[in-house]
């Protein structure tokens, strides 16, 4: 049987970021995550939240809520979700390398980060809430190749 | 995150130590600012004490190299590790920036 998920539910405001990476981190460690894996774990949670942070209500506010369990050896499953306008972020276009410094586009690195980072990550709107939910870490060594 | 500066002949460099996340990224940038407003050209990041960085940090970077550049100056980075480094080689972005292992290395080059 799955175990039941742990949660945590605050504003979606950037000083939220926080405490619910730390939540989540607690969750990692408690799961026997590495250092480095938490790290990791923290820069998704990050991009993911920020979006929300930023987005997803505005101008309005609402609510954002990061829940976990832990999944087998040293895993977690991830959920992240509002309730704010219809929104897959994953939809993103890959941001494109420039050669030149000058010519490169400064933003949309987070999602590409995400989703080299995370496992079997989807999207679904869900009882008028978007839900993004990964596994983490990867099951081959993360963050040293390509997905 | 601190930043602590040491004003060189032909640069400036920016000791970057803490974690850089979308909280804090623009006080980066905004640190950056005002030496390029006093007419720095070339600033050099010691990342050697960065121990996170996301993608509003990559953000800040991308920004200030770019604002640098338009004056023909530059932003070296400087003892990339650990996760800050993850995230520049995972980007690829690591290739544009000109990147070194010592703030000396960096120095020298300019």
């Amino acid at each position: 049987m799955d175990e039941p998920f742990e949660r945590l539910m605050l504003p979606a405001r950037l000083d939220s970021l926080r405490p619910l990476i730390e939540f989540a981190r607690q969750g990692g460690e408690k799961a026997g995550l590495g250092s480095s894996e938490l790290d990791q774990l923290a820069l998704v949670l990050e991009e993911i939240l920020v979006n929300i942070a930023l987005y997803a209500y505005q101008p309005e506010e609402g609510d954002m809520e990061l829940a976990y369990r832990s999944e087998g050896y040293s895993k977690l499953w991830v959920e992240v979700s509002d309730q704010g306008r219809c929104f897959n972020p994953l939809d993103a276009p890959e941001p494109e390398l420039k050669d030149e410094l000058i010519d490169q586009k400064v933003g949309g690195w987070g999602i590409f980060l995400v989703k080299f980072l995370a496992e079997s990550i989807s999207y679904r709107r869900e009882n008028g809430r978007n839900i993004i939910s990964f596994r983490f870490p990867r099951s081959e060594t993360a963050g040293t190749s390509n997905p | 995150m601190k930043i602590e500066p040491t004003e060189l002949e032909k640069a400036v460099v920016l000791k970057v130590t803490g974690r850089m996340d979308a909280e804090n990224a623009h006080e980066f940038e905004q640190a950056c600012e005002r030496w390029i407003s006093q007419g720095t050209r070339h600033i050099v990041a010691d990342l050697d004490g960065l121990e996170y960085v996301s993608s509003m940090g990559l953000r800040s970077f991308l920004t200030v190299a770019q604002e640098l550049q338009s004056r023909s100056g530059s932003l070296s980075l400087c003892g990339l590790h650990g996760l800050p480094r993850q995230v520049f080689e995972i980007t690829k972005l690591i290739g544009i920036f000109p990147v070194y292992e010592s703030t000396q290395q960096a120095i020298a080059r300019l």
